[in-house]
């Protein structure tokens, strides 16, 4: 009989001793936030576009980790985006959710600066601060800031905002992926010369 | 004699170096256009300092650095910069770059600012300053501006000169050491004099036997400069393998070779580096190798930086029948989109292949997992497994794979069987991943201001809601001392109501009084309404034939009339006005000012009223908003009697 009752006795005692490690655990290591939120918000392009239906990427993050949203709903972000998404949730693929837009090439914001009314309206719609003026000023795109989200084109009351394609330049062109050819499909002029050389 | 250590790979193309005639050096004739690219190094582009229509003379400063990574650029000659505009350069897009051209006056006279120097007289700053100024990069291909190069604050104990040039065809670093080894070995003093006690190793293929010669007996006199003579292998001039080869060592992954104490610099880099020290001159000429079957006249050529291309091959009799013009070596160079653009800093050889010297490459077979591109790799990387990562799109495998320490030597391309173009999935997979890291680091900044931006936003709105509270505060206590002042039997509502009365009875007493004016003598509120009556109605026809002008109505001469009668009838009401209220002596001055008394006055009052404190003030409170309220209405009344009193002086006098 005594025997069970020190096995009931260390048992509490054992149980006890580590409730209170657990608990002091848990609070000594306690994490702020949701950090899947955090990991998924790194995936997302950060255009803060709104096109997903919320009022940023961050917001969208958490409604993807409360699957509350599907992943497809980013535009911006395109294929890549969800396929990142789906590799880290462990979710299928989805194809991109035509209802929030389309995939597009990344476009940059410029001001027709003669017909700017100095109106501030655009500037209060950028969400990352990138267009600089004052009230009847002329304003411009900080245009290294600017991630092309198209908020600032609606609220334009002269239409002088226009969405242009990132021009290609000697430092950002790169290589284009070479044709898969097999033996029958023959193509001549490969570029590469160390092939020529052969 | 230092000891040789081997680097893994390698292979053993035809050389084809005899064609190009190493050691003869002939000058081209001074083209009549020359073009400068601004970006000709890596980093920023260079800034133009001249603009369209400056005289320019040779050696004088035309674009200026950008950054530390960036590079003054010259005048290769004098003359007349005739745009400053953006023009297709020599790189494998074909896109476009920001290009000063300029026209030569033929005189190729030297700016006054270029004058010769002794180092020896000259303070290690002034040489580091000579060399900067003079805009040199490296001149080996990969343009890494040299002043940078110099400025490493890591400890270096080996100076290595690179005059390896292992690529096939190429023969101008071997030009540069026969004919000027001389200013080699200056510039090398000056180097070895800049990075304090280090030793000078100058490396050089065993297929290059005259340039060796040459360079033995120009350092057989210094003890701390030896020739290394390395066995003929490609890519043995990549720095890296360079390093591995002389010293057993790896250049660290993401390192550079001053991690291991060795700053490597290419020989026509080093002979630059003498010509601005000793001699003051810029970087404005190089050598470079125009060869290949397709070019009747092939050899070594000392050409302007900016000369065109089409103008070199025009020189060296480019045959008609040549069908590609390839800029570097045939491992590493590219097929040029065009010919008319200019040669750089960097261009060392332009190479002109014959109708079957490189025949078109065969389609590209299946891999067949010989591993043949593995024992080649001089970076130990698994070409294969690159391959089809690259191939699949699988970008953050690739990485895993150490696809970035791909030197893109074209090794395992050369010796594919399937004629796999390996190195240009690399290129491509390459250019993705630097893509992507880009989008990454300004999808970052991007979060970053977005989230100052709304912390801003959330910050104002607190300082909103606070100040809102400060005012609420503000009017409780008010209101208090109202209430207080009630407590004290002073009621505000009976005190209003008497003063109502009081006006009421005052006003009748005032309407009783007073002598009722002759109703033939016009009122001075009348002659008032008639003025403005006749002005707007003047305005009104005015309107009507502008309209009727502007449409051509057949009405217009009525209109006219119409207007012309309006306008003196208007004249006339106000004339009227004008003279009975200088009658009545009227001030129309004095009336405004007592205007804009008085409503300043009734705004205060009816603020206060909005202020009015809560019931739960103190009384001290409430007492303090009545006294205000009190004046502030007395205020009002005064001002209100004033201003009567100046509208109407004759029914204030009788």
């Amino acid at each position: 009989m005594s025997i069970l009752i020190y096995a009931i006795l260390s048992l509490t005692v054992m149980a006890l001793i580590f409730g209170a490690i657990l608990g002091y655990a848990a609070k000594r290591f306690k994490v702020e936030g949701n950090p899947i939120v955090d990991q998924i918000n790194e995936l997302l392009p950060q255009t803060q576009c709104g096109q997903c239906g919320h009022p940023g990427c961050k917001p969208y993050a958490e409604a993807i980790a409360n699957q509350t949203d599907p992943i497809n709903r980013c535009p911006p972000g395109g294929e890549a985006t969800i396929k990142a998404l789906a590799d880290l949730l462990d979710v299928e693929v989805l194809p991109l959710d035509a209802e929030a837009g389309v995939d597009s090439i990344r476009k940059i914001a410029y001001i027709r600066e003669d017909e700017c009314i100095g109106c501030t309206k655009c500037i209060q719609a950028c969400p990352v601060d990138a267009i600089l003026g004052a009230a009847k000023l002329m304003h411009t795109v900080i245009v290294d800031e600017c991630t092309g989200c198209d908020l600032c084109v609606e609220p334009c009351p002269v239409d002088c905002i226009d969405m242009l394609p990132i021009e290609v330049t000697k430092q950002s062109w790169h290589w284009h992926k070479p044709d898969n050819l097999i033996a029958t499909d023959r193509q001549p002029n490969l570029t590469v010369t160390g092939e020529d050389a052969a | 004699m230092i000891q040789l250590y081997d680097f893994p790979g390698g292979i053993h193309p035809p050389e084809n170096k005899e064609l190009s005639n190493p050691g003869q050096l002939v000058t081209l004739p001074l083209p009549e256009e020359l073009i400068i690219p601004l970006g000709q190094h890596i980093g920023a582009p260079s800034e133009a300092v001249v603009k369209k229509g400056d005289q320019v003379s040779k050696g004088q400063l035309i674009a200026k650095a950008i950054g530390s990574r960036s590079a003054d650029l010259h005048a290769p000659t004098s003359g007349l910069i005739a745009d400053v505009s953006d023009q297709q350069v020599a790189h494998a897009s074909g896109l476009k770059e920001t290009c000063i051209t300029l026209h030569a006056d033929g005189k190729d006279t030297w700016h006054a600012n270029i004058t010769p120097a002794d180092p020896e007289q000259l303070s290690d700053d002034e040489v580091r300053q000579r060399i900067y100024a003079a805009g040199i990069i490296g001149m080996g291909g990969a343009g890494f501006p040299s002043n940078a190069k110099l400025a490493t604050d890591k400890p270096i104990h080996t100076l290595l000169l690179n005059g390896v040039e292992c690529e096939p065809y190429i023969s101008a670093d071997d030009t540069i050491m026969q004919v000027d080894s001389d200013g080699i070995v200056k510039g090398t003093r000056l180097l070895m004099r800049l990075l304090g006690q280090v030793k000078c190793i100058i490396a050089i293929e065993d297929n290059k036997p005259k340039a060796i010669a040459t360079m033995q007996a120009a350092t057989a006199d210094d003890a701390a400069i030896e020739v290394v003579v390395i066995p003929t292998k490609y890519p043995s001039g990549g720095e890296k393998q360079l390093i591995q080869n002389l010293t057993g060592k790896q250049v660290p992954k993401g390192g550079i070779p001053a991690d291991l104490g060795i700053l490597c610099v290419n020989v026509a880099t080093v002979n630059a580096i003498h010509d601005a020290v000793y001699l003051g001159r810029p970087s404005i000429d190089r050598i470079t190798t125009v060869t290949g079957k397709g070019v009747n006249k092939p050899g070594n050529y000392r050409v302007l930086v900016g000369t065109k291309i089409d103008f070199i091959l025009d020189q060296c009799e480019m045959d008609a029948s040549a069908n590609k013009v390839v800029l570097g070596g045939p491992m590493m160079g590219f097929q040029l989109p065009s010919i008319q653009v200019p040669l750089v800093k960097t261009s060392n050889c332009l190479l002109v292949p014959g109708v079957d010297e490189f025949p078109a490459a065969d389609a590209a077979m299946s891999c067949i997992r010989c591993g043949q591109c593995e024992v080649v790799c001089p970076a130990q990387l698994l070409p294969q497994e690159l391959y089809w990562l690259a191939k699949s799109d699988a970008f953050d495998k690739i990485e895993q794979y150490n696809l970035m320490d791909c030197i893109e030597c074209g090794a395992c391309a050369y010796v594919c069987p399937s004629q796999i173009p390996l190195v240009q999935h690399y290129r491509y997979a390459k250019g993705v991943i630097r893509h992507k890291a880009q989008e990454a680091k300004q999808a970052e900044h991007a979060k970053l201001r977005f989230e100052a931006r709304e912390q801003r936003l959330i910050d104002e709105k607190n300082a909103k809601e606070e100040r809102r509270k400060a005012r609420a505060a503000a009017a409780a206590a008010a209101q208090a001392a109202k209430r207080a002042s009630q407590a004290d039997g002073d009621d505000p509502i009976a005190a209003a109501k008497a003063r109502v009365a009081a006006k009421q009875q005052a006003a009748k007493a005032q309407a009783t009084d007073s002598h009722p004016e002759p109703a033939a003598k016009p009122n001075h509120k009348e002659l008032k309404t008639a003025a403005a009556i006749a002005r707007t109605k003047l305005k009104k026809a005015q309107k009507a034939f502008a309209d009727a002008a502007a449409t051509d109505h057949p009405d217009t001469d009525k209109l006219q009339t119409t207007v012309n009668e309006l306008t003196q009838r208007s004249a006339a009401a106000a004339e009227a006005l004008a003279k009975f209220e200088s009658q009545l002596g009227v001030d129309p001055e004095a009336i405004k000012a007592a205007q804009v008394e008085w409503a300043k006055a009734n705004a205060k009052v009816r603020k206060l009223t909005k202020l009015a404190p809560e019931d739960d003030a103190t009384e001290a409170v409430h007492k303090e908003y009545q006294q205000t309220l009190d004046a502030a209405q007395k205020d009002l009344q005064q001002a209100e009697s004033h201003l009567q009193s100046l509208k109407n002086p004759t029914e204030e006098s009788s």
